[in-house]
């Protein structure tokens, strides 16, 4: 292929516009990991899940857009909270080890898969009937309206989450309990809740992130723990642990590799990239790549005591 | 009709082999690898184009398959061990994808289609209650050779290292090389699981290595009751038997194996909660509880690199 600026211009647009949902499902696992402190391998599951709820009223019962995005809200949303509730609270209450966290969730992904090809078949489906997407050029470079419409509700959806994080009481506690949940209840925060929180928060992003998927290619039930889940484990690797939005940038960084990697490698083996950035990272960056300066968790002393300082209702603490 | 039960008894020693071997990995060793289809994968394939391709004779052409499965496994396991544990089931995840991809797309492994025409190890009239025997023959020498290694000195290591990480270091012991070790042992007996397979069967195709078999592995030891030597047996004689039952429902091919699929995952997920044990593991007789109770104030995030 000769390499021109405008290739370049739009290898990085398109790769820049597939990241999107890459960084979605990134920080979603990446924030599970760090508030509930789970490798949540079942959010594959919930993005099953999140996909067949857009699809059963959009496809199937010819509901309008807005009512089938919520219906899919609800519902993975619900599931996430069920996971938490009757599967990751008695594992957590049991001591359960590692081990069995893995399992399950792998399970649960797989289970998903499986009832997705039962109910709705094995082929590839799409949200719409019809998936063009109005295209108009600037300079060399095409830009679809899918990709707009992707960049946007990503950078809402990740502005969203810093703002919640960062100035709401619940996105404080999040945090307080990802430092150390012993320390957090002390203070009068309910972990518990905090996870339920983290877990819907992952489903919102989850729904998301499937909805763009579905409008811009076919899925197979098992793309998302085939693809998206293992890319979004090595993003939260190469991140850092507890990075939550360095996971995202990550991901995306992934995703234009991956569209620049079609210059020397066939479509076809396009897909060993990610699988072969899974030993990359685990042998040069087992704890992540630094982002910013540093690692960004939240000492246990910080977090906590900011919070107790700016919470009367705290001040009962024992 | 004794055929078919023949072929059964096959299939259950194939899967008590396999299941013992991911025992030894995910009960003894307390390792998560999802990747265990795979090195049944690379045993019947390297077995079947050895012997195809370069007129190997059958049995070497099994065990040679057997050892490459156990040095490919080392080098999945070396790297992502150094540092956690815990990246072992991503680096095993991404290793079964990316080699089942390869498979599905190299002319030497017939691709999608499958690989045909593999030679068979028995041939004659006999030939199913032959190998019926030749392979719980092997069945039942993998299960004594895992007995005698988790009962004897090197299995009071196991359970020493499972315990108590940290004080197993203390006393300059290597955790590494016996998660490695038993890695290998068992990924090698996936590998001799996949030769006989190949040899028996003489068909191999992609899907019969992908996540559903993971799956089934899994029920296999879960519900059986893993960290046990009888549990993964029953388990596997149990999940070979049962889908017979649903194949006489006469479902379709796309109905049965979904199904399957869903009952498998749903019985790993409500065993994990209600008899983490399995069926055969006893208070404080093995299951995954035993990791649990070995594990007690440990957060499910990764620990420090093993040294």
């Amino acid at each position: 292929m000769d390499l021109s600026w405008d290739i370049v211009g739009q290898l990085a647009w398109t790769g820049l516009a597939t990241s999107t949902y890459y960084a979605l499902f990134a920080v979603a696992f990446a924030l599970v990991l760090k508030v509930n402190q789970v490798w949540n391998f079942g959010q594959a599951g919930m993005m099953v899940l999140g996909y067949f709820a857009l699809y059963t009223p959009l496809r199937l019962l010819g509901w309008p857009l807005p009512l089938a995005l919520a219906f899919a809200l609800l519902l993975t949303i619900a599931a996430a909270l069920a996971i938490e509730w009757f599967a990751f609270r008695i594992l957590r209450e049991r001591n359960s080890s590692v081990l069995t966290f893995f399992i399950f969730t792998i399970a649960l992904s797989q289970c998903a898969i499986y009832l997705g090809e039962l109910i709705f078949g094995a082929d590839p489906k799409t949200l719409f009937t019809r998936l063009i997407s109005p295209v108009f050029l600037i300079g060399p470079v095409a830009i679809s309206h899918w990709d707009l419409q992707a960049l946007a509700i990503t950078a809402c959806l990740m502005s969203a989450l810093a703002f919640f994080l960062r100035f709401t009481k619940d996105g404080q506690f999040l945090l307080a309990v990802a430092d150390n949940p012993e320390l957090a209840e002390i203070y009068g925060i309910s972990s518990s809740r905090a996870y339920a929180i983290a877990m819907t928060i992952a489903a919102i992003l989850v729904v998301a992130g499937m909805f763009l998927v579905g409008t811009r290619a076919p899925m197979y039930p098992a793309t998302p723990l085939n693809q998206f889940l293992v890319l979004a484990v090595v993003a939260t690797i190469m991140a850092g642990l507890g990075n939550v939005f360095a996971a995202g940038v990550v991901a995306v960084a992934l995703g234009l590799l991956q569209s620049f990697s079609i210059l020397v490698i066939s479509s076809t083996w396009q897909i060993l990239l990610v699988y072969a950035l899974i030993f990359i990272t685990i042998l040069l960056f087992p704890k992540g790549i630094v982002i910013g300066g540093g690692t960004r968790r939240i000492s246990r002393a910080t977090t906590t005591d900011r919070l107790a300082a700016s919470s009367p209702a705290m001040d009962d603490r024992p | 009709m004794i055929e078919y039960v023949y072929t059964i008894g096959i299939l259950a020693g194939i899967n008590v082999i396999l299941a013992s071997g991911f025992n030894l990995i995910l009960g003894y060793g307390g390792l998560v690898s999802v990747a265990h289809p795979i090195f049944y994968a690379i045993g019947g394939y390297v077995s079947a184009l050895l012997a195809q391709k370069l007129g190997t004779p059958i049995a070497a052409s099994i065990i040679i398959g057997a050892l490459i499965s156990a040095a490919t496994s080392v080098c999945v396991s070396l790297p992502s061990l150094r540092v956690s544990g815990d990246y072992l089931v991503i680096a095993s995840l991404g290793f079964q994808l990316g080699l089942l991809h390869i498979i599905n797309n190299v002319e030497i492994t017939g691709a999608a289609n499958g690989l045909t025409n593999i030679p068979s190890i028995v041939e004659g009239p006999h030939r199913n209650a032959i190998f019926c025997i030749v392979v719980w023959t092997a069945a039942l020498v993998s299960v004594a050779a895992i007995r005698w290694l988790v009962s004897g000195d090197y299995g009071r290591a196991i359970t020493a290292m499972r315990n108590d990480e940290d004080a197993f270091a203390a006393l300059g012991r290597s955790a590494l090389r016996i998660k490695v070790t038993l890695f290998a042992i068992g990924s090698g007996l996936a590998g001799l699981a996949g030769g006989l397979y190949a040899h028996f069967f003489l068909y191999l195709t992609p899907e019969q290595f992908g996540i559903f078999t993971s799956a089934t592995l899994l029920t296999m030891v879960v519900v059986g009751g893993a960290a046990t030597i009888r549990g993964p047996i029953f388990g596997a004689v149990l999940l070979t038997v049962l889908p017979e039952a649903i194949r006489f429902l006469d479902l379709p091919v796309v109905v049965m194996a979904p199904l399957q699929g869903v009952i498998f995952t749903f019985l790993i997920m409500l065993f994990l909660i209600l008899r983490p044990q399995g069926l055969l593991g006893g208070r404080g007789g093995g299951g995954l509880e035993a990791w649990g109770r070995a594990a007690q104030g440990e957060t499910a995030l990764p620990r420090e690199p093993v040294r």
